[in-house]
């Protein structure tokens, strides 16, 4: 008998613990308590600190606190749409090119047009690009917080292992691949000399089809070229690199940047916000940036502006339409989003900012790690926008998926199936744009 | 028979207490049940729009969608199997444990203890030690056994390391309810059969099986039911480029993914609207067949 107490209060306990749980996940995101303080959520760590700080500065000059909380990607979406849906959302937030469409047609965002007029913000200081994501009907929703770039990260030490010439500036995608071959050859058996998942896409796979003259969805979203003979070309490259890199059942398992750190991985490429990440790695002593390889499409042996692609994006602040205190969110994202804030958000590292101008104070922000990289693609390379429909989340997890990319991934040896998986993939993002209508 | 007589005064105002103390919890219910139970049926025959806002209706059109989808067969599949692994291994382990530990030996309530922490463990936290025990490339396991073993990106046995997991979580609670079912045999019975002569293991098929058969059958039951709405393991241990996961994704993750990530909640509700009834049916067999197997003194 004394065992069934045992057992009445291990199941008391179970379901306080879930009403506990329930109860902490409301009370989490509450749109601005009593004391007026405004909630920010993000999903990206690394910036939390950063971005703290910047909002204490704006908290001195007599406004409310702010508390920034951070949310990772997967849980940041599902808790921002059952807030749309259901009325409880964090005041001021961040939106991504992918979801931002949706969010601004259902009045979900604070409507920063008037704001901006009464306060005389110059929306064309921004990356035009960045601001026009976060437009819709002539209005805006956000202001651009930042932009990033791709570039190529690699590991020293392995390549002095190989025998291999460090990455130069001027490396064409073949170049890459010759240098891939040797490492994986010259090191240990799961040592390789590359490494790419297929979600690694706006950090990997989507510079390789832009710069082969292709492109995932065409600037009037209507359609893509994925399975053209440039798309084609890019995603043959892509298998190429494959055949020498990390095998995807290791990838999907451990990720590029766990491998890279881990000493097992001599290059990856990746995007200005993760810097942070490998700049305070326990090795970074080995670690440099190059800037991402061209493709000499037209055989001249020099990287034109078009050769070399980087897929660019820029996070906006937004607010909650329903917010108790519209005025001081929208008084914050104009604060995040000025000259001043951004120069701050740069030189503390936190990500390059969404004014152009500012790179000087970022790449300096990283002593002893030469990060120009990131900015000098914007002169010698193109930049292009995020690829994405209005609601690309249908085609994007498919298309890195079984019914996408994934078997060619799996099986890099067999060229055929890259074809077909190009085929399959413009099939996709199709259907997905003719439902989106 | 009796006639309805009038309720008393005294009556009444006991009715008027017993809804009053039972109220919280059915206006728990429906709000946090009923409700969103009946809109998932209606969604399912919806085309949703964003938000759940705009709402269209389109019949059985995402019904016949999942009904002609792989990926939802292979889905259902995949449930079935894990469930294959879970229910049965989760019970007779559990079951050999608390035979042991219901004994009067020393250290008992410390191995109890021990069994039943998996239970009181966040799930997200119990997946993601074990993915790093799977880790093809760091993981313990691999190292301890020097092979280069796919445990969880192998198409092939991905399903049974997650079935392994879910397994070693459950057996705690399975163990607990088992013990109490245990306490409520009499010991004469076993002492009836030492005098007759009967072994242990004679004891254990012949006496312990049979009269513990009504915690046995709830546990099934239970179990049944859970291991078909499994979710959290497959989503927090497998990358969503994993090669295995199409072979291992249950109905609940492609209903997520379907719900959450593509935004088309009405065809995620058709999935889980079928997920529902298969799990009733699954019911009425185990009820049919609970007449056949358990034994009630």
């Amino acid at each position: 008998m004394k065992f069934k107490k045992f057992v009445v209060a291990m199941l008391c306990v179970a379901m306080v613990g879930m009403f506990a749980a329930c109860g902490g996940g409301s009370s989490d995101s509450g749109s601005g308590d009593a004391s007026g303080a405004i909630t920010i959520n993000i999903w990206d760590a690394n910036q939390q600190e950063g971005i703290q700080e910047i909002c204490n500065d704006w908290t001195a000059q007599g406004n409310p606190e702010v508390k920034v909380e951070v949310i990772d990607w997967d849980n940041y979406w599902t808790l921002l749409e059952a807030g749309a849906s259901g009325g409880e959302l964090p005041d001021v937030f961040w939106m991504h090119s992918d979801y931002a469409q949706i969010y601004m047609e259902n009045d979900v965002l604070l409507d920063l047009t008037e704001y901006i007029e009464k306060d005389g913000i110059d929306l064309g200081q921004y990356y035009p690009d960045i601001t026009a994501i976060y437009q819709s009907d002539g209005k805006t929703y956000a202001l651009p917080k930042d932009h990033d770039t791709i570039a190529l990260l690699y590991n020293k030490a392995l390549f002095d292992e190989a025998g291999v010439d460090y990455p130069t500036d001027d490396w064409t995608y073949e170049d890459m691949y010759e240098a891939a071959k040797t490492i994986t050859e010259k090191t240990a058996d799961d040592t390789y000399g590359f490494a790419l998942n297929t979600s690694n896409d706006q950090d990997g796979w989507y510079n390789y089809v832009y710069a082969y003259g292709a492109n995932i969805v065409n600037t009037e979203k209507t359609d893509t070229a994925i399975d053209s003979a440039e798309g084609k070309a890019a995603m043959e490259m892509v298998r190429k690199l494959l055949t020498v890199g990390t095998p995807q059942a290791v990838v999907s398992e451990s990720g590029t940047d766990s491998l890279f750190q881990s000493g097992k991985v001599a290059m990856i490429t990746q995007g200005s916000w993760m810097i942070n990440a490998f700049y305070t790695a326990e090795n970074h002593d080995d670690y440099a940036w190059a800037q991402i390889p061209y493709c000499d499409r037209n055989g001249d042996g020099q990287c034109q502006k078009e050769e070399r692609q980087t897929c660019y994006n820029g996070l906006g602040w937004a607010a909650a339409a329903n917010t108790k205190n519209p005025d001081a969110a929208a008084s914050l994202i104009e604060y995040l989003c000025s000259k001043d804030a951004q120069v701050k958000q740069a030189q503390l590292g936190v990500t390059m900012a969404g004014i152009p101008g500012i790179s000087d104070e970022f790449a300096n922000a990283f002593e002893g790690m030469d990060v120009s990289a990131f900015t000098k693609v914007e002169e010698d390379g193109t930049l292009f926008a995020r690829p994405g429909t209005r609601n690309s989340g249908v085609w994007k997890n498919p298309m890195e998926q079984e019914q996408g990319f994934l078997p060619a991934w799996q099986n890099p040896s067999d060229a055929a199936l890259m074809e077909t998986a190009c085929d399959n993939v413009a099939k996709l993002i199709r259907d997905a744009i003719a439902n989106e209508k | 028979m009796k006639e309805k007589r009038p309720m008393t005064a005294k009556q009444k105002n006991e009715a008027i207490w017993a809804y009053a103390f039972v109220a919280p919890t059915i206006i728990g219910l429906i709000v946090l049940n009923f409700y969103p139970a009946i809109d998932t049926v209606w969604q399912s025959f919806c085309k949703t729009g964003d938000f759940g806002k705009g709402n269209t209706f389109v019949g059985l059109e995402n019904y016949s969608k999942a009904f002609a989808s792989s990926e939802v067969l292979q889905s259902i599949l995949n449930t079935i199997k894990y469930a294959i692994i879970e229910v049965p291994f989760g019970v007779i382990i559990a079951l050999i444990l608390a035979v042991f530990l219901n004994r009067k030996l020393k250290g008992t309530s410390f191995f109890r203890t021990v069994f039943f922490l998996p239970m009181v463990c966040a799930p997200a936290a119990v997946a993601m030690v074990w993915k790093w025990l799977y880790n093809q490339q760091f993981g313990l396991f691999n190292n301890v056994l020097h092979a280069n073993i796919g445990w969880i990106s192998d198409p092939k046995i991905a399903w049974i390391s997650v079935g392994i997991i879910g397994v070693w979580s459950i057996i705690g609670y399975n163990m607990v309810l088992f013990i109490s079912g245990l306490q409520e045999i009499p010991g004469d019975y076993y002492e009836a059969a030492e005098i007759d002569g009967a072994t242990g293991i004679r004891q254990f098929f012949d006496i312990t099986v049979p009269l513990l058969s009504p915690t046995t059958f709830f546990i099934v039951q239970t179990r049944i039911i859970g291991a078909l709405t499994i979710f959290d393991l497959m989503f927090m241990v497998m990358d969503r480029t994993n090669q295995a996961l199409s072979k291992v994704q249950s109905t609940v993750y492609v209903f997520y993914e379907y719900s959450f990530n593509q935004g088309n909640k009405g065809y995620g509700a058709a999935i889980v609207m079928i997920l529902v009834v298969f799990i009733m049916i699954v019911t009425v067999i185990m009820q049919r067949a609970e007449k056949r197997f358990v034994f009630y003194n």
